[in-house]
């Protein structure tokens, strides 16, 4: 039986309505094309201790494509090193915990309030990340939670026909999720053997047809025509290590070469944002 | 090849085997024999009785149950118990010579007369006038004197918690242990402040059942220079006494094999609880300022020097092919349903070598899954 | 199941382990070779209420079973298939419709994997992370969910439900990718008899319905794929490194000494559409692409890093500072403890022989790279795998 008290919506799913120009109609949306040179990343703004009830936290912002689109924009907050519980066996080393959470209104889609597959997947990915870059036995029988809201998922308000740019804007949010849990970790005092952040490189394909791929850093899927591949890095500088790589895409076997430069680009991405991961935590203590 | 993909076995290309009834008779003079000792029994499969059980993977184990069934109920419930395959329900005998023993439980049959029936699926042995059945396939069950291999799982105030593959945690007290220093002396608070320093999680100790609880656990000792850390070699874990496969009690659990290809002797522990050891074999170390003393508490020092030591001593290439190789046998001789025991370790340790030689990659190749396994225990049951 | 799962395994072990494997060759603890798969019996077809199954399973008992369900849905409005407003789009542009009228398109959200493990949750962060790699590796070239596609309203939609019978015993990785792989192999969907955009209406005969990879030529089956491609479900392989060593799957404990582990999926295409070759300058281009016709044409889907447990394990203690060590226990003397703690110094920047040290930092990208082209390389493993599938008896 109905509930007649209320207001009902209609049964069932629909869509939300989309506006057509009648103008722009036939002819092609005007789309942002990258202004940025192939090999710079978007300025970022970082900044850690934002939470002070927290061990440690950091916020971290990426400008906006520049077209009514929203940038990204993530808030971390450690709480640790601490007692585990009691009914936890003993460890030699720091539990890591991960938690990566879309606010329900970061993206254009409305996210639930319990974590979904991709959030829970990218919790993976950056616990992958961090551990390579923490002491872990420097504190044994402890516990640390690291929790990363991601406030505004980076989206383009144009980029509502284009289909599959999601699954792209997931790395761009783990490159920053990684540079910003580091920060975090570095401002709760948490030994790490070096700093790890995050960075992007994607194999685009722009709009001319025959135009051939090239290699772009930190790429926003809605600034090109298609995006072949992509990997998403994270990288200790002082180590020269990897601690996290996730690629993706469709790549021919016998292009060894395109992966490797690749994964060449997406290192160079993640130092240049770890360029402004040790400015921001110098000028902390400075 | 890297990869070998096999099709599924057909249901019945297991060969006819042989209708147990008929052996039972064999099987009863066996079981008479060595009543008076049936600790020594491998775990209640007698290979030389006749009966040969061979759950190979579960498939056939089903196969094998089937053909138990036919056998006629009326059969069981002579007066005289039967060593065969009984299964929960049924009733073993009424007379009231028997007494129940582990496996069994008692059920009223007709006119007040009390039946000793199996709750288990296992096979029926006597003791003297001790009637029990051994499960074919079950979780180790400790009994004192058994020599085991443990996982520290957790560290207590006072004791160590150890897997030991039965239904409940062993306990290791550290009253039961040698504590370091060489002369026994008392444990003091300081030992109690470092226990970790012992045995801490995840390390594997060789030790010997002490004392049994009520509820199945078991208390361990390691007051033995036998006894101790394990180091120098790989472990695994094989299902322990119960049924056909798996490491069975027998007369040395420990010993010294010299490998072949100049892999030197390397040590075998088969704990009674199926886990397994097998490690380089170390003579100890004596250094240079204890020599010339070499007393007798002085050497049992020099001994348990080691004995909490985590940190391997350098092994050759050689010796770690060839624990590669017996660890393998084992392997294959679990899989292929026979027993684990020092005679079948060497014999099939034996046989690997000789089947390495004719192997396209020469005696280097210590690789046993799959097919090789299966020839390699068809040369051992062959014999 | 996190593949960071607790591993209880002794210090002395895992030194053992590390060294074996760091030989050249390395000496395994099952004594595989470092490429050689451990023994699995396959087979296909075993669910007759699926449209397609497959179940693997190793020696020791561990055991997968995949089916693949497909039912029809109708597909969502969106503004990107134009052509659903049929009523009302279908006069004034004719000539958009009929280009739009054979595009084929497809949607992620066509296909709903799930895998249970048993004793883990199904949203355990490990159960995701495995089910977000096998659907990230099938998506990957866009091409997998066109194959879904029915008409303009309609599509079907596929549950691939993978589950793993046994508890896992090693990182189930492999064993689930190549179960899948089988499972995908053998789905048949009914054959279509409606034309259009009508309301689909399928072949009540199921020897007639077409494979959803279509066979070559040779083999029976399907008739519509006299010269279909020969593409075909992805793999992901997991492999490590340990020392100089590449080893393919590991074994629980190969894996808690690995210094990096990695799974990569590999996808195969037809030929024709990887000549969208990306380095223009490549002199060898042609010399690859007659190479390529006997070969698999692999094409690089995924890769992902998986957290080695190795760095969850706990350290040994070097003789030089063990306090229970015989010597050192009874001395009392402070100048012997101001000596051993030097050594505990030196200990911790350094390696000790025969000593287990949980590795800290990543790997070095030429390792992973290495890795990774150890996969993919010619007549390699990727290449003798997908070899070995073929010979699976697909009924």
């Amino acid at each position: 039986m109905a509930d007649r008290r209320r207001i009902n919506g209609p049964v069932g799913t629909t869509i939300p309505p989309i506006y057509d120009d009648a103008s722009e109609k036939k002819s092609e949306v005007a789309r942002a094309t990258r202004s940025r040179p192939a090999n710079v990343i978007r300025k970022m703004y970082l900044k850690t201790g934002v939470t002070p009830s927290a061990s440690g936290s950091a916020y971290l912002e990426i400008e906006s494509s520049g077209n009514g689109g929203s940038g990204l924009k993530l808030s971390c907050s450690v709480h640790g090193p601490r007692a585990l519980p009691r009914s936890t066996p003993f460890s030699p080393h720091i539990i890591l915990s991960t938690h990566v959470k879309f606010a329900p209104f970061a993206t254009k889609q409305r996210r639930g309030y319990i974590r979904d597959p991709i959030e829970r997947d990218l919790g993976t990915h950056l616990e992958a990340a961090l551990r390579g870059s923490i002491i872990a036995d420097r504190w044994p029988k402890s516990g640390v939670d690291i929790i990363i809201s991601i406030v505004e998922g980076e989206q383009d308000r144009e980029t509502s026909k284009a289909q599959g740019i999601e699954a792209w804007d997931t790395m761009n949010a783990l490159s920053g999720c990684i540079t910003v849990a580091s920060a975090a970790l570095a401002d709760a005092g948490i030994d790490c053997v070096d700093t790890v952040a995050g960075g992007v490189a994607a194999l685009v394909q722009d709009a001319g047809d025959d135009a051939a791929p090239s290699i772009v850093v930190d790429p926003i899927p809605s600034e090109h025509d298609k995006v072949l591949a992509a990997c998403c890095i994270a990288y200790l500088p002082t180590r020269q290590e990897v601690t996290n790589l996730w690629f993706k895409g469709d790549l021919p076997a016998s292009d060894m070469d395109v992966y490797t430069q690749l994964v060449e680009k997406g290192i160079q991405a993640s130092k240049s944002a770890n360029r402004v991961l040790v400015d921001c935590l110098n000028e902390t203590v400075g | 090849m890297p990869i070998t993909i096999l099709p599924p076995k057909a249901f019945r290309d297991q060969p006819p085997r042989r209708n147990l009834n008929h052996d039972s008779d064999d099987v009863m003079s066996d079981a008479t024999s060595d009543s008076e000792d049936s600790d020594s029994q491998p775990g209640g499969v007698s290979l030389d009785g006749g009966v040969t059980i061979h759950p190979r993977k579960r498939r056939s184990a089903a196969a094998a149950s089937s053909t138990f069934t036919k056998r006629p109920k009326t059969n069981v419930t002579s007066s005289v118990p039967r060593s065969a395959i009984v299964t929960p329900g049924e009733r073993i005998t009424t007379d009231p010579q028997w007494m129940r023993g582990h496996g069994t439980y008692l059920s009223s049959a007709s006119l007040g007369e009390q039946a000793i029936t199996s709750s288990l699926a296992g096979i029926v042995t006597r003791t003297n006038k001790l009637l029990s059945v051994r499960p074919l396939r079950a979780r180790y069950t400790p009994e004192v004197g058994d020599l085991v291999v443990g996982r520290i799982v957790e560290v207590q105030a006072k004791r160590w918690r150890v897997d030991v593959g039965s239904t409940q945690l062993a306990a290791l007290p550290l009253s039961a242990i040698n504590l370091p220093g060489g002369i026994l002396r008392k444990r003091t608070e300081t030992d109690e402040l470092q226990i970790r320093t012992f045995f801490a999680e995840g390390d594997l100790v060789v030790a010997e059942v002490q004392q049994l609880f009520q509820d199945g656990g078991a208390v361990l000792h390691t007051r033995s220079l036998k006894y101790g850390k394990l180091r120098n070699g790989v472990f695994m874990a094989v299902s322990g006494t119960g049924g056909g496969g798996g490491v069975v009690r027998s007369r040395r659990q420990v010993w010294t094999l010299e490998a072949a290809n100049n892999g030197g002797p390397i040590d075998v522990i088969l704990g009674v609880n199926g886990y397994v050891w097998i490690s380089k074999h170390v003579e100890p170390v004596v250094p240079e300022e204890a020599k010339g003393q070499t007393g007798i508490t002085n050497l049992e020092e020099v001994v348990s020097a080691t004995m909490y030591s985590s940190q391997n001593d350098r092994i050759e290439p050689e010796t770690m092919r060839e624990i590669a190789r017996i660890r393998g046998v084992v392997t294959a001789l679990v899989e292929n349903g026979l027993r684990v025991d020092e005679d079948m370790v060497t014999k099939g340790y034996n046989e690997a070598v000789e089947l390495a030689l004719v192997s396209a990659d020469g005696p280097e190749d210590v690789y046993l899954g799959g097919e090789r396994g299966e020839q390699l225990a068809a040369a051992l049951t062959a014999v | 199941m996190a593949s960071s799962q607790h591993v209880l395994l002794s210090p002395a072990e895992l030194a053992y382990l590390h060294a074996s494997l760091s030989l050249t060759p390395p000496i395994r603890p099952d004594g595989r070779s470092p490429t050689q798969f451990r023994p699995l019996v396959a087979e296909t077809g075993i669910l007759p209420g699926t449209n397609g199954s497959a179940r693997i399973c190793f020696a020791d008992g561990t055991e997968a079973i995949v089916g693949v369900k497909a039912e029809v849905e109708r597909t969502r409005t969106r503004h990107d298939f134009p052509s659903l407003d049929l009523d009302e789009g279908a006069e004034d542009d004719d000539d958009l419709d009929d280009n739009q009228r054979d595009v084929v398109k497809g949607d992620n959200d066509w296909v709903e994997m799930t895998v249970e493990i048993p004793g883990y949750r199904d949203d355990d962060a490990g159960t995701v992370f495995l089910s977000a790699m096998l659907s990230e590796a099938l998506l990957a070239d866009g091409e997998f969910t066109k194959r879904l596609w029915i008409n303009r309203r309609f599509h079907w939609k596929l549950y691939l439900d993978i589950l793993l019978i046994s508890p896992p015993l090693s990182y189930p990785l492999p064993l689930l990718s190549l179960t899948t792989h089988l499972a995908l192999l053998a789905t048949r969907l009914p054959r279509l008899k409606s034309e259009g955009d009508e309301d689909p209406l399928f072949d009540d005969d199921w020897a007639a319905a077409p494979y959803l990879y279509p066979r070559p030529t040779g083999k029976k089956g399907s008739k519509k794929a006299a010269s279909a491609p020969t593409a075909r479900p992805p793999v992901t392989l997991l492999v490590m490194a340990v020392g100089n060593n590449i080893i393919f799957d590991p074994s629980k404990e190969e894996l808690a000494v690995a210094d990096v582990a990695l799974a990569v999926s590999v996808g195969e295409s037809s030929s024709s559409s990887s000549t969208t070759s990306t380095s223009s300058s490549k002199p060898t281009a042609m010399d690859l692409d007659t190479e390529e016709t006997k070969g698999h044409n692999l094409r690089l889907l995924s890769v992902r890093t998986i957290d080695p447990p190795s760095r969850l394990t706990p350290p040994g203690i070097p003789n030089a500072s063990n306090s229970a060590y015989g010597a050192n226990a009874g001395a009392k003397d402070t100048e012997k403890k101001k000596q051993q703690q030097e050594q505990a110094r030196t200990a911790e920047s350094e390696a000790v022989e025969g000593v287990w040290k949980a590795p800290r930092g990543g790997a070095k990208p030429l390792v992973m790279a290495a890795l990774v082209q150890k996969v993919l390389e010619k007549g390699g493993v990727a290449d003798e795998v997908l070899d070995a599938l073929d010979g699976v008896d697909l009924n």
